[in-house]
């Protein structure tokens, strides 16, 4: 533990944000009208997404691809954020079971202590499944066959970060 | 209605995924942000800091070359940063609680987790403009104050005293 210097300096830096943006009135409050307009830029956006997702998905592809070939540490780390991607972005894209699978690859990759130790086969079922779910455009979170497939990657994942571990 | 000025703000976006930025950028235009710069990650967004001069910061975690955290140490501790104090809101897929602190550890002031909709967006927007927090320094720790209100009641040891480490 560092040696503790008690010494805090507590900084009130001017408040020229509010006094830029906020409201002739002084109150901060968001116009309904401007909420309005901001969900209609995103529902504009929506036909756009699974387009978006196809690109993401494909850099997750060739990210594998690359990794299969040469498993170093800088290609791990190419693969686990195109991962981390999908995980954060396919939900916000209409995509949520991918998201689910893409956190499950994304917990793989980060759990391995070796990256040599990665197993390819279950990291290939997680690339080849999120590319399903696309392609079949399954975006009902209730899906059964991809909820047994989600889960069963999940399942996977755990026993082999489990074994990785005792190694 | 008399609402809130965002014509007048100038906002950054740093973000390695363009889809992720268009979306952002999209929102921010809607609800009238016209001062809008992007960056596709941490090293442009740092050398065209001064030029942009934004108001807000809305910054991805995770990036390829320096990330999100490394970006906001910087800005908040390198003598080169043009504003120490600008407002960070940090746009993440992690979401465990560990990473939440780390985040609020380097200097972020609000997080805002995927899958992002344009309430949490807008809401993290008015949260940095109304609630502005104080500036702490210690020889450990510059930026945003790290509590989210006063706490009068603790009596116990010093909270982050096995966290420390010095500022370079």
């Amino acid at each position: 533990m560092a040696t503790r210097d008690n010494k805090a300096e507590v900084i009130i830096p001017p408040n020229t944000l509010r006094a830029k943006v906020g409201s002739a009135s002084g109150k901060v409050m968001l116009d309904p009208a401007v909420l309005k307009r901001a969900e209609m830029a995103m529902d504009n956006l929506r036909q756009e997404f699974s387009g978006w997702l196809a690109k993401d998905i494909e850099a997750l592809a060739n990210a594998f691809s690359v990794f299969a070939k040469s498993p170093t540490a800088d290609n791990a780390g190419y693969l686990f954020r195109a991962a981390h991607d999908l995980k954060g972005q396919a939900t916000t894209f209409e995509y949520p079971l991918i998201a689910r699978v893409a956190a499950s690859l994304a917990k793989l990759m980060d759990g391995m202590t070796s990256w040599r130790a990665s197993p390819l086969p279950l990291v290939a079922a997680h690339v080849d499944a999120i590319a399903v779910i696309h392609r079949e455009r399954i975006k009902d979170i209730s899906n059964r066959t991809a909820l047994v497939l989600a889960e069963e990657l999940e399942a996977r994942v755990v026993k082999t970060l489990a074994k990785a571990s005792q190694q | 209605m008399d609402g809130l000025r965002f014509d007048k703000l100038r906002v950054l976006v740093v973000d390695d995924n363009q889809h992720m930025r268009k979306l952002i950028v999209a929102v921010l235009q809607a609800v009238g942000v016209r001062d809008l710069f992007e960056a596709p990650d941490g090293e442009h967004a740092w050398a065209h800091l001064r030029e942009s001069n934004p108001d807000v910061i809305i910054l991805d975690w995770q990036m390829s070359g320096m990330t999100g955290l490394e970006f906001v140490r910087l800005l908040r501790n390198s003598p080169r940063s043009p504003n120490v104090f600008v407002p960070v809101i940090m746009l993440t897929g992690h979401t465990h609680v560990d990473h939440v602190r780390q985040a609020r550890d380097a200097g972020v002031n609000e997080f805002l987790a995927k899958p992002v909709s344009v309430k949490a967006i807008l809401s993290r927007l008015i949260n940095v403009i109304e609630h502005p927090r104080p500036f702490i320094r210690t020889k450990y720790y510059f930026g945003p104050c790290r509590r989210r209100r006063s706490v009068t009641v603790y009596t116990g040891p010093e909270r982050r005293a096995s966290e420390l480490t010095p500022i370079d």
